[in-house]
């Protein structure tokens, strides 16, 4: 979303600048010289179509409905294109050091599935929680545990900012051991 | 945390992120004022008007040089804003040189190249840092770094971390004679499994 948004921020922003320019370019064409207006943008048929419409008409809806569809997007993209970095403790003042959710996942994933008794493991991290997918062959109620604790330490190791939430869910597989 | 290291840590989408919040408020705002005016929330006979309302015609033709006015009012701060916006976010974010000394007849500046590629290198010199990038960021009075190591798997972090203070950054306030210089550092885990071999020169 951050990619999105620093694609469509200045074409957004150019978006608006063509508009106010058009906007003024018509205007003073219209008080200069009526008989060239309009220049550019063919405004008078625009509003030659929308003579007959009321509030009610069907075309205004699906315009309005349009518009907020777009702003609703443009809206979301705003919000949502937030940094999603992982903040470890300080060591010194003066110095702030993040990682990414990926390295948290990265590191977890590691320790997982270099148990024995993991056969896969998958692991998506944030900041405030590491969620852990893992397939044994063994039952699955004694392995949970053991890959918990190992997440747990795994996280210890690691100065986090703040701690995040562990979730662990195991499953057996079928398979030779 | 301070506040400058904070904003050393990636470049800002704030003001982005806020023009684009307000232009889809603005939109959906809109759009549903249509809508409501549509099904009647403010009376039918509201919703029976025109769009293009006969009161607002008769007063832009009565008052014709008012309603030039404000158009080219509207449209000279959309143009503005919109101008403002793109050159903004189009701006890459300043790589500053640091001014050591602003005395006339002494004026000492640091190339942003020569800084970053010693600190890089000492980064590098580091047990368990595979690959360092180094930058400045901020003005040249107030520079802050922003440094992103790369971890071998395994590494403990706060090993490197008293490495990173004891001799790189210890270096690089010496270098630039200050007590504390804000910095970002953004640590990548585990990302490979052994160290890149040294380089043959």
């Amino acid at each position: 979303m951050r990619l999105l948004l620093r694609v469509l921020a200045p074409l957004l922003g150019l978006l608006l600048a063509v508009v106010g320019l058009a906007v003024v370019v018509e205007t003073v064409t219209l008080w200069v010289s009526p008989a060239s207006s309009p220049l550019i943008v063919p405004w008078p048929t625009w509003l030659t179509a929308a003579e007959g419409l009321t509030w009610q008409s069907g075309g205004v809806r699906a315009a309005a409905i349009v518009i907020g569809v777009i702003g609703l997007f443009v809206l979301i993209l705003g919000l949502v294109a937030r940094r999603h970095d992982v903040f470890l403790a300080d060591p010194v003042p003066e110095v702030t050091v993040t990682t990414s959710p990926r390295s948290i996942a990265r590191a977890v994933g590691h320790e997982v599935r270099a148990h024995d008794e993991v056969v896969s493991a998958s692991v998506v991290a944030s900041a405030k929680k590491v969620t852990v997918k893992a397939a044994t062959l063994d039952p699955a109620a004694e392995v949970r545990d053991t890959v918990r604790e190992l997440v747990e330490t795994t996280l210890a190791r690691l100065p986090l900012a703040r701690r995040p939430r562990v979730a662990v869910s195991v499953t057996t597989t079928k398979g030779v051991k | 945390m301070s506040r400058r290291s904070r904003a050393a840590v990636a470049r800002s989408a704030g003001g982005d992120r806020t023009l684009t919040t307000v232009l889809g408020l603005v939109l959906v705002a809109a759009s549903v004022l249509a809508l409501l005016v549509g099904f009647g929330v403010f009376g039918s006979f509201r919703a029976q008007r025109p769009v293009i309302d006969p009161m607002i015609v008769e007063w832009v033709s009565t008052h014709a040089t008012a309603a030039r006015w404000i158009a080219i009012g509207i449209g000279v701060v959309l143009f503005l804003i919109g101008l403002w916006w793109t050159l903004r976010s189009l701006r890459p974010e300043p790589r500053p040189d640091v001014s050591l000394s602003e005395l006339p007849g002494e004026r000492l500046t640091v190339e942003h190249a020569a800084i970053c590629d010693a600190v890089r290198h000492d980064a590098e010199l580091i047990d368990g840092v595979s690959r360092a990038r180094a930058r400045l960021v901020g003005t040249p009075q107030k520079p802050a770094l922003r440094l992103s190591l790369t971890l071998v798997e395994g590494t403990d972090v706060r090993d490197v971390w008293a490495d990173l203070d004891g001799r790189v950054l210890a270096r690089a306030r010496e270098a630039f004679a200050v007590s504390a210089l804000p910095t970002a550092v953004r640590l990548e885990l585990d990302a490979t499994s052994a160290p890149t071999p040294a380089r043959v020169q």
